[in-house]
């Protein structure tokens, strides 16, 4: 653009400013001045004439009203309400999203340092990209996580001014150690982000270290606030504050903590396997393909490591509810949150298919004739018979006169698999088998070199079949002891799947120590695979939402539970169909939002893809055996 | 004609989604409102007071969701109230039909029905916070589980306000009348509080209700 251009537009500009505020002057000085009859002629008449009396009582109305305005002392309003879709709704979608958000940017960090962490001890490049690439997503999900995180406290304040300023009160003291954890995290972010490559590596990682510590401290100071609604302590009956430490150590407090540091690892590797599963079916070349496969592998095995301890995360939790309020507990497992756990067992149970799904469908890339794979039916049916019992309810929605012929509210048959000593088994078995498909994907193609590596897999054998055995005989025996006892075995129940896996891992890490491995063909996954893997974010997502809900929705009509009352029309808990529709709305806002992340992120690292392994052409087809490429074994 | 990948993927999150909340449609639906202080005139009959402690029973003071009625078994996580009545004339020693019921329901605490774990909330106190007029009706519909409901709204219960929270070995006149300490009214067949106190000083109180 030439110079007299420039000028040409810049005088242009300024006489089209000065035209603007010359012309909102003038309208400024006629409406004051503007009378109903909008004319010159009308204006002098009002100033000439006398008023009507319809003027006149115009005139005392208004002055009579000021009068009263000013007479009346201060109110601090309760409660304001939210246009059309009401105040408690509109403060559940941006919290829910809010933490959704907020949950993918501390999950991130904590895998990505530890792929990071991988690749500088192995020195293998690929894992250090991988680790870039997944810390690149969370630039723009930080802005926005920041941005929901500020629109849910202005609404806090605004439409829950009271309470609002009640929970301010209590927990003032850790106010300003979250905002200076906030400018922390920020800090570390931006430089963990930014100097990638550029500084040492271990002084890299000690800021991934820092970013991960922050953003849990962020996390656990927040967690404080929510679990003191739900279990408050350290406050009087009246609700005074007694004890700011006591108010943060709530009986629900360390347990949200673990839960979400767990649940957030599950949901967040499963966002980023969506990301790769959306890269991988945009890809263009084979190489691209190949680094999204297994980008995609990485993001579910992190996803599928954080689902199966959930459960048991979930157990405690559950358990300190319980110590806190019995009553509270009963509402959640027995009454009005009763039927929301088998909305979570059809969630689960899909979860638990499609992840195993995925990894049977991965055996493909190493070996698609491996022998092993005849055991999938029967790990299938086993997965299946699992969800089947825990989606089953004790009590069956059914007409009186269903009822009557079932001679009670309970089936005669499929009641006993609706109460806690059959879901408890369910649960554990579902994990052992979901753990035997891990271990069967892992062994794909590889030969132990061990000479004890028979017996090995027959020690491996008996303790997953030893650990079924004391899972299911704990079951039975559950329904024939009293309450006290039968609550107590879940416990070995747990502890004996837990051992079971901890033992078989040992064991097989070191039987395939430098065992003989086929070439692993990263990219030859049909596509179908890849939907699977962004059905899996979709439905941990969903499930987030729903555990979310449950989680706030057990104070029913208390803000903090036991306390302070919830007075506000939105104080009902709706019902459970209303609360799914909220759900939903609030996984499509997220998902419209992460959408766009992951077209930044893929603008940002489409070509920096290099070619890795040699390739191995497919058939191309409609993807379902298409290009590969073989590399050396690189899974964790 | 290839459908593009994004319109796929958008395609499979409203199909998952919508899914997931045709699915919470098919579970009961049931809106639960905030319990409102159930109004009761100072005049109505046993009869009445057994139909609203009923309706307490099975909604405001939350007791069914623990507790059953008429379903045995080891099943149970809560003491089953069927013929309850009958048991709580003697659980413990000391105390009589009604100051036992009363016992269970604002000092659950001081006695645990033996295989059960404590957790029976002080049901006078948040969050269920019954008043004391309720808490009678929920005792005379539990009077009804194998017995016959004889308490009346006159009747002043130990630890209720009228009684000054004083517990059945502890109420004098002040506090509620000698008389009237436990039973009382004209249909009380339940005998008034010890005169020693033995009652009071028991720490195993009850966890039936």
């Amino acid at each position: 653009m030439s110079s007299k251009r420039i000028v040409l537009a810049l005088v242009v500009v300024a006489i089209g400013l000065v035209t603007m505020v010359e012309g909102a002057r003038w309208l400024d000085r006629s409406f004051a001045f503007r009378s109903p009859l909008s004319e010159k002629a009308g204006v002098e008449r009002l100033q000439q004439a006398p008023p009507t009396p319809r003027e006149q009582a115009l005139a005392e109305q208004a002055a009579r009203e000021r009068e009263e305005a000013q007479k009346k002392p201060y109110e601090e309003a309760e409660y304001r309400a939210f246009p059309v879709i009401g105040s408690r709704t509109a403060i559940w979608i941006v919290a829910q999203v809010k933490l959704l958000f907020a949950a993918f940017v501390l999950a991130v960090p904590m895998f990505a340092l530890i792929i990071e962490f991988i690749g500088f001890r192995t020195k293998d490049v690929r894992y250090d990209r991988l680790a870039y690439e997944f810390v690149s997503l969370l630039s723009p999900a930080f802005a926005l996580t920041a941005a929901f995180g500020g629109v849910l406290t202005f609404m806090l304040i605004i439409l829950y001014p009271k309470f609002t300023n009640y929970l301010m009160s209590v927990f003032s003291p850790t106010f300003l150690p979250y905002v200076l954890l906030l400018f922390a995290e920020a800090a570390f972010f931006y430089t963990y982000y930014y100097s990638w490559g550029k500084v040492g590596k271990k002084t890299h990682l000690f800021l991934g270290v820092m970013l991960n510590l922050v953003g849990t401290g962020i996390m656990f100071i927040a967690n404080a606030w929510l679990t003191f609604m739900t279990t408050p302590n350290g406050i009087s009956e009246n609700g005074a504050v007694l004890s700011v430490w006591e108010a943060v150590h709530n009986y629900t407090w360390m347990p949200i903590n673990i839960h979400r540091m767990i649940a957030n690892l599950a949901y967040g590797g499963s966002i980023a396997g969506a990301y790769a599963a959306y890269q991988f079916l945009n890809a263009k070349t084979p190489e691209e393909r190949a680094h999204y496969d297994w980008m995609g592998y990485v993001a579910n095995f992190v996803a599928i490591a954080g689902l199966l301890p959930l459960p048991f995360a979930g157990y405690w939790l559950a358990s300190e509810i319980y110590a806190f309020s019995q009553t509270m507990g009963l509402t959640m497992m027995g009454g009005a949150f009763s039927w929301l756990f088998i909305i979570q067992a059809i969630l689960i149970g899909c979860l638990f298919l499609a992840a195993n799904y995925y990894l049977w469908m991965g055996m493909g890339r190493v070996d698609p004739e491996h022998r092993k794979r005849a055991l999938i039916p029967l790990l299938l049916g086993v997965i299946t018979l699992g969800f089947m019992v825990w989606a089953t309810p004790r009590n069956p929605i059914t007409t009186p006169a269903e009822t009557a012929a079932l001679g009670g509210a309970a089936h005669p048959i499929l009641g006993f698999f609706g109460v806690m000593s059959a879901k408890n088994t369910s649960v554990n078995i579902t994990i052992l088998a979901t753990f035997v498909s891990f271990i069967l994907y892992r062994r794909s193609g590889k030969t132990p070199r061990v000479g004890w590596a028979k017996v090995g897999s027959a020690v491996q054998v008996v303790i997953l079949l030893l650990a079924a055995t004391i899972v299911i005989s704990l079951g039975v025996i559950g329904y024939r002891v009293e309450a006290q006892v039968r609550i107590g075995l879940s416990v070995p129940q747990v502890l004996s799947v837990l051992f079971a896996m901890l033992l078989v891992t040992f064991l097989d890490v070191i039987m395939l120590r430098g065992a003989k491995s086929a070439e692993t063909h990263w990219g030859r996954m049909p596509e179908r695979s890849q939907y699977v893997l962004i059905f899996l974010a979709v439905t941990f997502t969903w499930l987030m939402g729903l555990m979310g809900y449950v989680r706030s929705g057990l104070r029913q009509h208390w803000h903090v539970y036991g306390i302070i009352r919830d007075t506000s029309p939105g104080a009902f808990t709706p019902t459970l169909g209303y609360a799914t529709k909220v759900v939903s709305v609030c996984v499509l806002l997220f998902f419209a939002q992460i959408g766009f992340v992951f077209w930044l992120a893929a603008l940002n690292h489409r070509k920096k893809v290099e070619p890795y392994g040699e390739v191995d052409e497919g058939d191309g087809g409609d993807g379902d055996e298409g290009t590969a490429l073989a590399t050396p074994e690189v899974a964790p | 004609m290839r459908v593009p990948v994004i319109v796929k993927i958008a395609g499979l999150t409203l199909g998952a989604t919508a899914f997931y909340t045709w699915v919470g449609q098919l579970v009961p639906q049931k809106e639960v409102q905030p319990p409102q202080v159930v109004q009761m005139s100072q005049d109505i009959g046993t009869d009445e007071m057994v139909r609203i402690g009923d309706e307490i029973f099975h909604g405001k003071g939350l007791c069914s969701t623990c507790h059953t009625i008429g379903q045995g078994g080891a099943a149970l996580r809560f003491p089953d109230l069927d013929g309850v009545a009958v048991r709580a004339a003697n659980r413990v020693p000391g105390l009589d039909q009604l100051q036992y019921f009363a016992q269970t329901l604002y000092r659950p605490n001081d006695y645990i029905v033996p295989g059960f774990n404590p957790g029976m909330p002080e049901i006078d106190k948040p969050p269920v916070g019954l008043t004391d007029d309720e808490i009678k009706a929920v005792i005379a519909f539990l009077q009804t589980q194998g017995g016959e409901a004889t308490i009346t709204m006159a009747t002043t219960l130990p630890y209720s306000k009228a009684a000054g929270g004083a517990g059945p070995g502890e109420m004098t006149a002040d506090s509620g009348g000698e008389g009237a300490a436990a039973a009382g009214g004209e249909g009380g067949d339940a005998a008034a509080a010890p005169a020693d106190g033995s009652a009071a000083e028991r720490a195993d109180g009850g966890d039936d209700a």
